[in-house]
């Protein structure tokens, strides 16, 4: 038979454990598997920089996933990287997403170089900025420089058959980066700048020359009746 | 006695109420080879918040779920392994 007082420290314990859950639901968060851990970075300079730089990874996440919900952040994708193929240890800020828009005839007629213009122009400033929000990332001459991954649908998948997705690559020395963000140089120069490789689907379409402008899209764009969570604050 | 009867209807209920929202690892296995399945839950759940003559509204969680209704299947990409190295 179950004593009065052990039923009621039950009881009790219960409804403590229900609050906590709704509580915990209820507050904001993000992914956490959108950023590669500090310990599957490969070298010692690439952990270091994860290690030091852990919230701003983080709040990079935490704000794409809340402040630009038609953008998903692929997984693991978060990090400091090391371009493909090059020479030494240089460690860039990456991020990959992959952009979710209505199937446009009209994107889908443009050339696949004025599609990746278009997304450049749209996406790869903005993110720039929000990857060195946090003044540490900014100051931190460790830092080689930035990668913005983007990967759209390229055309609505026929029925039956796999989505392709292209993808441009762009890569940013942290100098060029410096001269974007502080305004000295524009989207167009940034683009003439980086260096931009591009995937149709899985097969490689080489570098790309880009003739970028400056697009306000991300920052007017809203999602109709989109509500961000009491907490978060979106610039 | 009819106490003792009172306090163990008390935690029993109160132990259905807890577990309530946890799904088990079958539960998510589940969901996971159908995620139409947990769409459709979380649609009601949509529907029922926005009552008609209130203005609607659209979570991160519901641009999630109509994410994942309209999945048309692994797409066809570069690998990550193709651009950067860890």
């Amino acid at each position: 038979m179950l004593s009065r007082s052990f039923a009621i420290a039950l009881g009790v314990t219960t409804l403590i454990a229900v609050m906590a859950g709704g509580a915990a639901s209820a507050s904001p968060d993000a992914p956490a598997d959108r950023v590669l851990p500090t310990s599957e970075h490969t070298s010692p300079k690439a952990q270091s920089l994860a290690s030091k730089h852990a919230s701003a990874l983080r709040d990079l996440n935490f704000d794409v996933y809340h402040c630009l919900p038609w953008v998903e952040v692929a997984k693991h994708s978060i990090g400091f990287f090391k371009p493909r193929g090059a020479p030494d240890d240089k460690r860039f800020l990456s991020i990959r997403v992959y952009i979710e828009q209505d199937p446009s005839p009209q994107f889908a007629n443009l050339t696949f170089e004025d599609r990746a213009a278009a997304m450049f122009s749209r996406y790869v400033g903005p993110l720039l900025r929000r990857m060195n929000r946090s003044p540490g990332v900014m100051n931190d001459d460790a830092i080689d420089g930035f990668t913005v991954v983007l990967e759209w649908l390229k055309r609505m998948p026929a029925r039956g058959t796999r989505p392709v997705h292209e993808t441009i690559a762009v890569f940013v020395d942290k100098v060029d980066a410096d001269e974007y963000l502080v305004g000295r140089a524009g989207s167009r120069e940034l683009a003439t700048r980086g260096h931009v490789l591009a995937w149709d689907g899985e097969t490689p379409r080489g570098a790309l020359k880009l003739a970028a402008w400056d697009d306000d899209f991300v920052s007017t764009f809203k999602v109709k009746n989109y509500q961000v969570p009491s907490g978060v604050t979106c610039h | 006695m009819r106490s003792d009867r009172w306090w163990r209807l008390l935690i029993i209920g109160g132990t259905l109420i807890a577990t309530a929202g946890c799904a088990t690892s079958e539960e998510w296995q589940t969901w996971n080879e159908h995620p139409a399945h947990f769409a459709s839950g979380t649609h009601m759940g949509f529907s029922v918040r926005n009552r008609e003559g209130t203005s609607a509204r659209v979570t991160r969680q519901d641009i999630a779920t109509s994410r994942t209704e309209a999945w048309w299947g692994k797409p066809i990409t570069v690998s990550q392994e193709q651009i950067l190295e860890r």
